[in-house]
């Protein structure tokens, strides 16, 4: 992936848009509904690579950033802030949650780091169930962001414009300086602070971003299903859902959480059509198999397959005796 | 000569175990100083506390004149403090190369630039041949280079090397020190620290200071040190310190 320069990337766009288009034939808006999904996950998961992937920390709360989102649009809307706006303010409301949230569980490692942002996470959902002005338990109606008439078209290629963006933040991800920190914090923190990277920091830049993109897929989950409860919005399934799509798909990777959200989205949606709940079956067997068998993901156990060189042959050649002539 | 670090009266305690007891020394740059000291002297809880990986309860910490005493550890190494660990902890997934990129990049933003520099460096340490594996897998002696490269590419003033030699073979552990003279070429001051590698020591130190139980029990010139009594005692035991005399 890091060869991705020149002609490929127009290549790429190319390939990109004219499969992007093809599902605006679909005869049916069920099966375009199912597509919205499968893309706006893809988007999703790209939001959280950069934080569970990149940065490696697994971060099971997601869905905070998401519920803010399609909350925030619909509250701000019903106050009479314009309908892009409602969904643009309400990203920057995410972002500054995360902003809070982060500074406070990224003094946390490993496995109270997660279940911080779990805790966070439910503690939201429990709230906004208990406030009245956000509808409580009953729910809100949600403005729709497109007239009736190309509801599910127009929908269906936000959610495009959305993975797209979130796959150039990976992209340029990386490629930079930005995104090596990142991944010399998920790798080891110390090294990192004694390379001078300041890791609270740098974590929390790749949180804010995270949750700008998650709660824009947020805000057009929200309008697109145009009601909104705590427990599909805010429910802790969808924050364990992004994570696995990515995992699966492999974590640190640019196209992981791609393939992640066609494998998963497509499987759960053909299961569930066939044996109602059982697609809750397939992410369990899923996960099971990622675990075992791929623990770097689809893309990430791909490309160990394909580039052996990286790792050590065997017995490398020992180091010289004497160090080499000239240095600076 | 300038002073480039200067401990004045340092204490670390964890618990109720004091680790390091009112040590204080100076160290000129461009020396070569290493601390040594038997397992458990506190060299690593030193070192933790000059690269602002601890923080001292008493005395002071100043590096070229500044007060580092509470500086973070990022904020350490952004100022010119390098450093290794004693248990290495390179980036596994990482290949050499973007290891030691990850130390240039504290002075560009530019990947290629980054590359070129983190080049230039592996070839100093012979290790070009290894630019492309992962770190992870690489034998010890590679790793503990790969340490000093990373510490070297953010082009620091003072750099730490904790127990940069340990568990290398004696040829190893020479080629190493070699290498370690030549690092005055980059503007460096070296401060090691070592248990019981003399050799290496004795080869390159201008000067040492020996820690025992926390407490700085000698300094001065390697030869001197190594037939002070106190030293003696504290490597091998009182018995020793009456057959050396």
């Amino acid at each position: 992936m890091t060869a991705l320069r020149g002609w490929r990337i127009f290549a790429l766009l190319g390939v990109t848009a004219v499969f992007a288009c093809l599902p605006l034939f679909l005869p049916n808006d069920y099966v375009l509904q199912v597509f919205f999904r499968i893309v706006l996950f893809a988007a999703l998961g790209l939001a959280w690579n950069l934080v569970g992937g990149y940065a490696g920390q697994l971060s099971l709360g997601h869905v905070a950033y998401f519920g803010v989102g399609a909350y925030g649009m619909a509250m701000l809307y019903a106050h009479h802030v314009p309908l892009w706006l409602s969904v643009l303010f309400s990203a920057l409301i995410a972002t500054g949650f995360a902003a809070i949230i982060g500074s406070i569980v990224f003094r946390l490692r490993g496995p109270y780091f997660t279940l911080s942002t779990i805790a966070f996470a439910e503690v939201l959902r429990l709230s906004v169930t208990n406030l009245p002005a956000a509808g409580g338990a009953i729910g809100l109606s949600t403005p729709a962001l497109f007239p009736p008439g190309a509801f599910w078209k127009m929908f269906y290629l936000s959610a495009v414009a959305l993975a797209f963006v979130s796959f150039l933040v990976n992209a340029w991800t990386s490629r930079s300086r930005f995104g090596y920190y990142l991944m010399a914090i998920r790798e080891d923190e110390d090294t990192a602070a004694a390379v001078g990277i300041d890791t609270a920091n740098y974590k929390l830049r790749a949180l804010m971003a995270s949750a700008f993109l998650t709660a824009l897929g947020g805000g057009l989950y929200g309008s697109a299903f145009q009601f909104i409860v705590p427990d599909s919005v805010l429910s802790g399934e969808i924050s364990v859902q992004i994570a696995i799509i990515t995992m699966l798909g492999g974590a640190g990777t640019l196209l992981g959480p791609v393939v992640g959200a066609v494998l998963l989205l497509a499987a759960s949606e053909l299961f569930k059509n066939k044996f109602q709940e059982s697609h809750l079956l397939t992410y369990g067997i899923l996960i099971v198999i990622v675990v075992l068998v791929l623990p770097e993901g689809i893309v990430g156990g791909l490309k160990q397959l394909f580039q052996r060189k990286t790792k050590p042959p065997a017995s490398v050649a020992p180091l010289a005796a004497t160090p080499a002539q000239g240095g600076d | 000569m300038s002073t480039i670090l200067e401990l004045r009266n340092v204490s670390k305690r964890f618990g109720g175990l004091r680790t390091v007891k009112e040590v204080s020394f100076t160290m000129d740059s461009g020396e070569i100083l290493f601390v040594i000291g038997p397992n458990g002297a506190g060299k690593t809880t030193v070192f933790n506390l000059v690269s602002g990986f601890l923080h001292p309860e008493e005395g002071q910490i100043l590096f070229q004149g500044e007060d580092i005493t509470r500086s973070a550890p990022h904020v350490s190494a952004r100022k010119g403090i390098g450093r290794t660990f004693q248990i290495v902890k390179p980036l596994p997934s990482l290949t050499v190369q973007q290891n030691v990129m990850l130390g240039c990049f504290m002075h560009t933003g530019h990947l290629h630039e980054a590359e070129d520099a983190a080049s230039k460096i592996l070839d100093f340490l012979q290790m070009s041949h290894l630019k492309d594996f992962e770190a992870r897998g690489l034998p010890l002696a590679a790793l503990k280079r790969l340490e000093i490269a990373r510490a070297l590419a953010t082009k620091p003033k003072l750099i730490l090397l904790d127990e940069v030699v340990s568990g290398l073979t004696t040829s190893e552990a020479l080629a190493l020190a070699d290498l370690l003279l030549r690092l005055r070429e980059w503007g460096v001051s070296v401060v090691g620290g070592v248990e019981h590698v003399m050799q290496v020591v004795m080869k390159i130190a201008d000067r040492v200071v020996v820690l025992d139980y926390g407490a700085k029990i000698a300094e001065g010139k390697p030869a001197d040190v190594v037939k002070d009594p106190a030293v003696i005692e504290a490597y091998l035991g009182a018995k020793y310190k009456e057959m050396a005399h």
